[in-house]
């Protein structure tokens, strides 16, 4: 329990220092970045907008400490101010309609490529020294592609070439969006090559990962005890080797989940697919910062979620975690 | 007694030995493998295009033509873009700003990681929590997020901004490992000396600490690079970056924004995603290298296979070569087989158990014949690395690579008399045979538990694997008669092993192995973890439970006064060798190899008259490079000509008459060979 509230303080540490983050860099900007945007704009921008233009950097005559307390005050209410590129549509309404497809996607992704490559890990662990091992020269290539390229690669491949799968976007155009089989067929077909790209380039690092710890936990005694007790193959795999080396696996996955997210959301740029990152890519293209901002805090406080919750499996899995002090 | 070099021994002796030396360089060595030889070669062929290529090519890369979108030829070796400029030309011109990127932003990190992890892992306390504490919030913050809004926040989008940004969002994971790597070094023998001898701070970060973490620090800038070759691709593809200045993922951005794709342009989009993959590959082929000299373990994988175990067993079925140069025969008929008599229940004969990683193969175990009774206890002891746990391993055929048998056969007797080679039997029926007719106890109770399997489950599931036809309910009332027979009350049963005491665990380790009733458990220093009260309850339950179950017990210490108290009979063993077995009461009354005096003189008795503790002088020998002859010649304070040249076998002691087999002495000295007194003067000194 002690150790769940230390946990539970850090990572709401982590998400002040993300927030705090946000907050400083536009005043650590040098140069007169708002007249510099102004000008890009030349005019669209309505009197607020400028105004909060010049409050996301600073430039109030308030002294820093209550524009703190009044950047909190908007987080509180969810205002995370209007988006440049679509003005006016709040940044909260496009994170709103960006975030399921990410959510969907990433998401699902993410945990499939950890469940597969640490079940793979695990299995060429155990066959270490055989023909398995081929596996690892391939894998370690996989985990070098730069995301985005490989997506290149198979919207190359299986969309333009062989035609079996569409060439962007997250949902065929005219198909009203809800929970008909026609949508949902549609939004399931749109996933797959991006789903194909982040799975695979994902892939091979958890499942390096899981080989060295199978292999490390596999010279423990008590792997060696299970053998001689006569367990069957599949018990001493799972229960004893797999299970013990998946432990440090689930806290890399948290400790990496930043990493791998933040170069899976690219992704999306190769596909036009209609999430965050996408729309991440768009706000850089048009140096939309409030939008960038945005998106920003919206990951990390998804990823700091993700991280509560491998947590809480750890603790599940590992009873030495669980003993009260 | 150091159980560690006994452990090292087991894994690797090589690995002792390279580390012994303090070659804080060693881990260079791992650059040998032909796989790390390949990452380094193709990382040498980059870093040349990097350096060289821009100076040889003459197209420029930024010139504009009207050969537009031409696939590749030998004019354009990577076809050429939408607007005609060529590809190859980008590519060259790129390598140099994508490895720049990547190998300056991964030295500023590398430098960032190692200060922060040295500091916290050197100061500990508040400086350490506050470090971590940043540390792990940079690793959370996802990376890319973090890299884009930063800069976006830059005036300039040059490739020195780019690079600072990078390693400011890459420090973190290698300071997280560098600080656990201080850490642990911190509390080493050497870096306390450093300390009490007044050596500053500075110097001892920098003199001791630091030069023991190049692996590391090698490893961590490695993948820093690939991370930050990563990330540059990506913040340039996003364009984020002067994507005029070529690197592989400003190609890519004007690749995606010139829509490569639609025209079909896979020449264009293809070569700077596969040279970062590429690139990447060889960097972690070379970390590969440097991993497995950090942890040994995964360079051991390798050999690990079932190949090897099988090519050791046939080779068994093979006539037997003699190994070594000269070696007395046994003149007398029988040798050790006089001792057998009707009740024996195991006999090990010519045993011998190699290490085959290092470039010659060590004998671990050496011609090592040994015999058991039943209900009797057989005691082995000799010091760390004298191969006494690569027996008892052997005898249960659980050694592990490097380890493998090479000769020598192991006969079981079963109850009705027949035999059984167990170095013979299958896979499935040794898997049959083990638990059920012989069961071993490990050194470690802590480490031989499933840390996160209820021990209950643990001492079941052994049941559940031999007994398949008990219910649930038979083997939850077999579990709690093993647990009242070892003196653990029931309700511990659901407890994991983290909740019970260092005793307690050794008890659920002997109710495992007594799970199924064996006739023999092999007890590899059961008791050496444990402090001397619990010790002595433990070795009282052993002998309490072998003389109500009557099982026989090989038993495996370093503690020769245990040894005495508990064996019916006695062997020692140096450098892999049996030197001497008899008979408890008559090897503590008489003990005739020089090696066992050595031993029991090292220590004093409790009841005997007072006597001068004498010891061994010098160290156990290296098993690699055995002194010629007699192994213990160089420490044995009665050598003489004859042991430099002749190596001793084990004798039956021609002194002793023939009362009963139990008295029967045997010892591999010459000095007690009537053949070799050229020398008497000694050895009659030692008769005194």
């Amino acid at each position: 329990m002690k150790a769940f509230l230390r946990r539970g303080l850090f990572y709401l540490i982590t998400a002040w220092a993300a927030i705090t983050l946000n907050f400083l860099l536009p005043r650590l900007i040098p140069g007169d970045p708002v007249s510099r945007m102004l000008a890009r704009f030349h005019g669209q921008l309505g009197p607020n907008a400028v105004f909060a233009l010049r409050k996301l950097f600073g430039q109030t005559s308030d002294n820093i400490w209550v524009q703190y307390v009044d950047y909190w005050n908007r987080l509180f209410h969810g205002d995370f101010g209007v988006s440049f590129t679509s003005y006016p549509t709040p940044v909260t309404t496009i994170i709103g309609q960006g975030l399921p497809w990410t959510l969907g996607l990433i998401g699902v992704c993410t945990v499939l490529s950890f469940v597969i490559g640490t079940a793979l890990g695990a299995l060429v662990g155990w066959k270490r020294g055989t023909w398995v091992d081929s596996f690892i020269p391939v894998t370690t290539f996989l985990t070098s592609i730069p995301y985005f390229w490989f997506g290149l690669i198979v919207v190359y491949i299986f969309a333009l070439q062989l035609h079996w799968f569409p060439l962007s976007g997250g949902y065929t155009p005219g198909i009203q969006p809800g929970w008909s089989p026609e949508f949902v067929g549609s939004v399931v077909q749109h996933a797959i090559l991006p789903s194909l790209a982040i799975i695979v380039s994902s892939i091979g690092y958890w499942l390096l990962g899981m080989r060295n710890m199978m292999i490390t936990t596999l010279s423990e005694d008590y792997v060696l005890l299970a053998q001689a007790k006569g367990l069957s193959k599949r018990r001493v795999l799972t229960t004893y080797a797999g299970r013990n080396a998946l432990l440090p696996s689930l806290a890399g996955f948290a400790l990496s989940l930043g990493f791998i997210v933040g170069g899976s959301i690219i992704t999306e740029v190769v596909f036009n697919y209609p999430g965050i990152g996408y729309a991440l890519f768009q706000a850089v293209q048009g140096q939309d910062y409030p939008l960038m901002q945005g998106i920003f805090f919206i990951i990390t406080i998804a990823v700091l979620a993700a991280n509560l919750v491998a947590d809480f499996l750890y603790v599940i899995l590992d009873p030495r975690t669980r003993q009260e002090a | 007694m150091s159980t560690t070099t006994l452990a090292e021994v087991d894994v690797d002796p090589s690995e002792t030995a390279a580390r012994g030396k303090g070659a804080k360089f060693a881990w260079i060595s791992g650059f040998r493998s032909p796989k790390t030889i390949v990452g380094i070669v193709i990382v040498v062929f980059f870093a040349l295009v990097a350096i060289f290529g821009p100076l040889l090519v003459t197209t420029d890369p930024s010139a504009v033509s009207f050969n537009v979108l031409l696939p590749p030829s030998a004019k354009h070796l990577l076809g050429t873009t939408h607007t005609g400029q060529d590809i190859f030309a980008q590519m060259v011109v790129g390598a140099r700003i994508s490895m720049l990127v990547g190998f300056v932003a991964a030295v500023l990190a590398t430098l960032l990681s190692l200060i922060i992890g040295l500091a916290a892992g050197y100061l500990g306390g508040i400086p350490d929590e506050l470090l971590s504490l940043v540390s792990n919030i940079f690793l959370v913050i996802p990376t890319l997020p973090l890299v884009v809004i930063l800069a976006g926040a830059l005036p300039s989008t040059g490739s020195l901004s780019i690079t600072i940004v990078i390693s400011i969002t890459a420090w973190a994971w290698g300071a997280r490992v560098l600080r656990a790597q201080t850490l642990s070094l911190r509390k080493r023998d050497f870096v306390e000396a450093a300390r009490a001898t007044g050596e500053s701070t500075f110097r001892i970060i920098f003199r001791e600490i630091l030069p023991n973490q190049t692996a590391i620090v090698a490893a961590t800038f490695l993948s820093t690079v690939i991370g930050a070759i990563l990330t540059q691709a990506s913040l340039a593809f996003l364009g984020l970056t002067d994507v005029t200045e070529w690197s592989w993922g400003g190609i890519l951005y004007w690749a995606q924004n010139s829509s490569a794709l639609s025209f079909g342009a896979w020449w264009w989009f293809v070569p700077p995603g596969l040279c970062i993959a590429l690139l990447g590959t060889a960097l972690s082929l070379i970390n590969f290298g440097i991993d497995e000299f950090i942890n040994p373990r995964l360079r051991l994988a390798g050999i690990a296979t079932k190949k090897g175990a099988k090519k050791a067993l046939t080779r068994l079925q093979a006539p037997k070569q003699p190994i070594r140069g000269p070696r007395r025969q046994a003149r007398r008929t029988g040798g050790l087989g006089s001792f057998t008599r009707g009740d024996v229940i195991l006999e090990v004969k010519n045993l011998t158990v190699d290490y085959t990683s290092a470039s010659a193969p060590v004998h671990a175990v050496d011609d090592v014949s040994l015999t058991l009774r039943r209900g009797q206890v057989l005691g082995i002891a000799g010091e760390s690395g004298s191969g006494k746990s690569t027996l008892a391993y052997a005898i249960t055929r659980l050694h592990r690579p490097p380890a493998e048998i090479t000769g020598g056969e192991l006969i079981y007797t079963n109850r009705d008399g027949s035999t059984v080679d167990i170095l013979k039997l299958t896979d499935r029926e040794l898997t049959d045979f083990r638990w059920e007719e012989l069961s071993i106890v490990f050194q470690s109770a802590m480490n031989a538990l499933n840390p996160i399997l209820r021990v209950g489950a643990q001492i079941e599931d052994a049941i559940a694997a031999h007994r398949p036809d008990m219910d649930a309910q038979g083997r939850s009332d077999r579990v709690r008669e093993l647990m009242g027979l070892v003196g653990i009350s029931i309700d511990r049963v659901s407890a994991y092993p983290h909740e019970l005491s260092g005793g307690m665990r050794q008890r659920v380790m002997i109710a495992i192995a007594l799970a199924l009733d064996p006739e023999i458990i092999v007890m590899d220093e059961p008791t050496t973890a444990l402090d001397v009260v619990i010790q002595r309850q433990i070795v009282e339950k052993i002998m309490e439970l072998k003389d109500r179950l009557g099982f026989s017990v090989i038993f495996i210490t370093h503690d020769l006064s245990m040894l005495i108290e508990l064996s019916d009979e006695i062997a020692i063993m140096y450098a892999g060798r049996i030197v001497e077995v008899g008979s408890a009461q008559e090897f503590y009354r008489n003990p005739k190899h020089p090696y066992s005096q050595g031993l029991l003189g090292s220590f004093p008795t409790l009841s005997g008259p007072k006597k001068v503790l004498t010891g061994i002088v010098g160290a156990p020998p290296d098993l690699r490079s055995l002194p010629s002859g007699c192994p213990f010649r160089t420490r044995c304070p009665h050598a003489f000509d004859a042991c430099a040249t002749i190596e001793p076998v084990l004798l039956p002691l021609p002194t002793v008459e023939v009362p009963s087999a139990n008295e029967l002495r045997s010892v591999s000295c010459h000095l007690y060979d009537p053949e070799l007194t050229r020398v008497p003067a000694l050895a009659e000194g030692v008769a005194k």
